[in-house]
């Protein structure tokens, strides 16, 4: 170029730049850009830890201040990745521990953590400020105490749905009287009790502290004085919400919710007593997001908490809410966005509360802005669908579980290809959909036609051929994840879309028909993937190539084959493999 | 895991199944050909068994559960054992501990055959085998107490009623 901005000019201007799609944009202008973007990019999010590693990561973004990190695959969520498959995240510790002494915040989803890496975290960084772990495993409070009491500017620390090990210490009591800096401290996920008086003391020190969220072991009468020390709280995530029945208690936890003035969010309500939901009517008309999915409470008194929370805008329930629930929320909460709707039988083999589709078909014609659905039921109707599909076309994530796999519709007994055929055809920014019910080839048609923007596709027991796989491969432009257990879907589908998989983040298939020698083949010719087979019953070359593998995880990635596998897990297509085969 | 493996070769007969026989009558009507000849078999998951109304309590992956509303979930069920029980089981010289469903298995037996194929050892249960013969290692539980024994010293039910956590450490150690 004859003339071009300074460096520190364009510097400049990329630090307005925020969005990582925005930031890769930037660097691919031409090499000089590339060099600046690179060595002042701040925060960086990898979607699968495999997909890269750490030397790569630090050799071109020297500068970093923020990372966040996946590991398993997400229906590692519902037991369908062996334990030991991976995901460990101390060899990223380890090499940001020399690359980065600034790094400020670490969160991590689905990884294993251990509390050597904790400590190290604890250790290595001196302005760490956030660490939020979501579904993690492999860490104990001993490690939660490290991080308390090493850490000297911790702002945020967020445990959410993690399997921790809980070893009696006090994890909490080792923050440091000098810590005044949480903004936000949540531990609704760990078993244990904590010390509620260091509890109290720290909350009471901690003058910014906007978001906190206690575990089912804070009883509610530790409450008010937690509130009444935290009156500027956003977010709380309450202990047991239950007592006996005591007016001085419910006046006390009335008080002290009248307080705190800037509550938009609540969370937790376990084992809640109905008679203690009024208390906290005073900050209602504030909250914009409920969840209610440890509360085993009836419609009638959901119904009238509902009613209160005028300006809600996220719900998550139990199906306890039935139908006639859902039609108070329709009328009451217009501002509604998102709502989850969890079964509160889910082993049952019959209803057991009267939700059906006629609940969220009201919603979505009471509730104009709803974009996110996630719901669990046991009937749905094509009809239902469409009439879905036509009051909401700003629908962007959909997922609906039928709890019962392959159930048709019950007035007609069809599949329920055209209804979400419907969903994919009216709902054009639909980023997210989950499927369930009786569904064919055709189902994977219209996905493959209309679902232009899909990023996320959830399949089960659906399908015929490996027709349905190929509509979806072969069709979905934006289609970065898709997760299939148990679909008649094989090899050929695969073959034929083979680059396609390298234009996605990932492929899981568990108990679908691909075949051992595939997967061989896949993992030879597509060298930037890896084709991992995962199958815990003996090593697959023991048997014959034409018989199907229990799962296949596949994913694109510039860092070759991963070198911590556990025994029942083989990468297609390394050196070995190769000369074996040919 | 305690699912059944998948055998490939058998596939049900669409006619006999009233769900799936209206499925495949539609899809004779659309037209298959497309420019790709995939020569396709009609194939279903035989692996609807597993799923009927019987055997889906034994299910630990579906409905998808995250794990921490699944198990509030389950225990809360009215008048329904629980479905599941996952402990965590640890091998002496492995950080990392693995979870195992002691309700997948009906007795001692079953789980010692379990824990042998999931860390590839040979692992001896005192009680069953009289016969001290090439083992490695011995299963050990943490019990509800907070002591480890040795397992198999107390009837299957009763165990499960009282582990907390398993090990398997080296028998030259015990």
């Amino acid at each position: 170029m004859a003339y071009s901005f300074p460096e520190e000019v364009l510097e400049h201007v990329f630090s307005f730049i925020h969005s990582d799609k925005d930031r890769n944009a930037v660097s691919l202008v031409c090499k000089s850009w590339y060099e600046i973007e690179r060595w002042c990019r701040r925060r960086i999010f990898v979607g699968n830890c495999y997909a890269v590693s750490p030397r790569i990561v630090i050799r071109r973004f020297p500068e970093v201040r923020s990372v966040s990190l996946k590991g398993k695959p997400h229906f590692a969520d519902f037991n369908l990745v062996p334990e030991g498959w991976g995901g460990y995240v101390y060899p990223w510790i380890s090499a940001m521990a020399e690359a980065y002494p600034w790094l400020e915040e670490l969160r991590l989803k689905r990884m294993v953590v251990t509390d050597e890496a904790l400590e190290l975290i604890s250790r290595s960084f001196k302005n760490f400020s956030a660490l939020v772990l979501s579904s993690c495993e492999g860490f104990t409070t001993d490690g939660l105490a490290a991080i308390a009491a090493n850490c000297r500017n911790l702002k945020e620390l967020d445990l959410r749905e993690c399997d921790v090990d809980d070893r009696s210490g006090n994890w909490l009591s080792h923050f440091p009287e000098s810590c005044t800096s949480l903004v936000s401290l949540s531990f609704s996920c760990l078993e244990g009790e904590v010390s509620f008086s260091a509890l109290e003391r720290l909350v009471s020190r901690c003058t910014n502290l906007r978001a906190l969220r206690l575990n089912h072991s804070v009883p509610l009468d530790k409450l008010p004085n937690l509130l009444r020390r935290a009156p500027q709280l956003v977010d709380l995530g309450m202990g047991a919400y239950t007592a006996e029945l005591r007016p001085e208690l419910y006046s006390r936890l009335g008080n002290a919710f009248a307080g705190c003035k800037g509550l938009k969010s609540l969370s937790g309500f376990w084992d809640v007593v109905p008679s203690y939901l009024p208390a906290t009517y005073s900050v209602c008309a504030g909250i914009t997001f409920l969840n209610l999915s440890y509360a085993t409470i009836q419609s009638p008194d959901l119904i009238k908490l509902i009613r209160q929370c005028r300006n809600l805008q996220r719900l998550w329930v139990l199906d306890y809410i039935e139908d006639s629930g859902l039609n108070a929320l329709a009328a009451s909460c217009k501002d509604l966005e998102e709502l989850r709707v969890f079964p509160s039988d889910p082993f049952g083999q019959e209803a057991n509360v009267s939700l059906t589709e006629q609940g969220l078909v009201s919603v979505s014609e009471g509730c104009p802005k709803l974009q996110s659905v996630l719901y669990f039921c046991r009937q749905m109707t094509n009809a239902a669908l469409f009439t879905i599909a036509r009051n909401r076309p700003n629908m962007t994530r959909f997922r609906l579980c039928i709890i019962e796999p392959r159930t048709p519709d019950y007035l007609t007994l069809q599949p329920l290809d055209a209804g979400f055929g419907a969903i994919v055809e009216h709902c054009k920014d639909l980023r997210r959909l989950s499927l369930s019910g009786l569904l064919t080839d055709l189902v994977f048609e219209y996905i493959g036609t209309h679902a232009q923007k899909l990023e996320m596709l959830s399949v089960a027991f659906a399908g015929e051929s490996d027709l349905g796989l190929h509509h979806v491969l072969s069709g979905c432009k934006s289609l970065r994840k898709l997760e299939i257990r148990d679909c008649p879907f094989g090899d050929k589908a695969l073959f034929v879309n083979a680059s396609k998989l390298e234009t996605m983040r990932s492929l899981w298939m568990s108990s679908c028909s691909v075949s051992f020698g595939a997967c061989k083949l896949l993992g030879q010719k597509m060298p930037r993937l890896n084709v991992e087979v995962i199958d815990e019953r003996a090593p697959p070359d023991l048997r014959p190539e034409s018989e199907p593998i229990e799962r296949l995880y596949v994913y694109r990635t510039i860092a070759g084959p991963r070198l911590d596998m556990p025994g029942f897990v083989w990468t297609m297509g390394d050196e070995k493999s190769a000369t074996e085969f040919s | 895991m305690g699912r059944s493996t998948n055998s490939s070769s058998s596939s049900i007969d669409s006619s006999n199944h009233p769900s799936l026989s209206c499925a495949s009558s539609l899809q004779t009507k659309k037209d298959l050909s497309t420019d790709l000849r995939l020569g396709l078999n009609i194939s279903t998951s035989s692996e609807i068994d597993n799923f009927s109304n019987n055997s889906r309590e034994q299910s630990s992956d579906w409905p998808p559960l995250k794990p921490l509303l699944r198990s509030t979930l389950a225990e809360k069920g009215s008048n329904r054992q629980r479905t599941s029980y996952f402990v965590k089981v640890y091998m002496e010289g492995v950080p990392i501990g693995r979870k195992l469903d002691l309700f997948a298995h009906n007795d001692y037996d079953g789980l010692v055959r379990t824990l042998g194929q999931m860390f590839r050892t040979t692992i001896l249960c005192p009680d069953i085998d009289g016969v001290l013969s090439d083992n490695d290692h011995v299963l050990t539980y943490e019990d509800k107490e907070g002591d480890w024994m040795m397992v198999g010293d107390v009837p299957w039910e009763m165990f499960l009623t009282t582990v907390k956590r398993l090990k398997i450490t080296r028998a030259d150690k015990c």
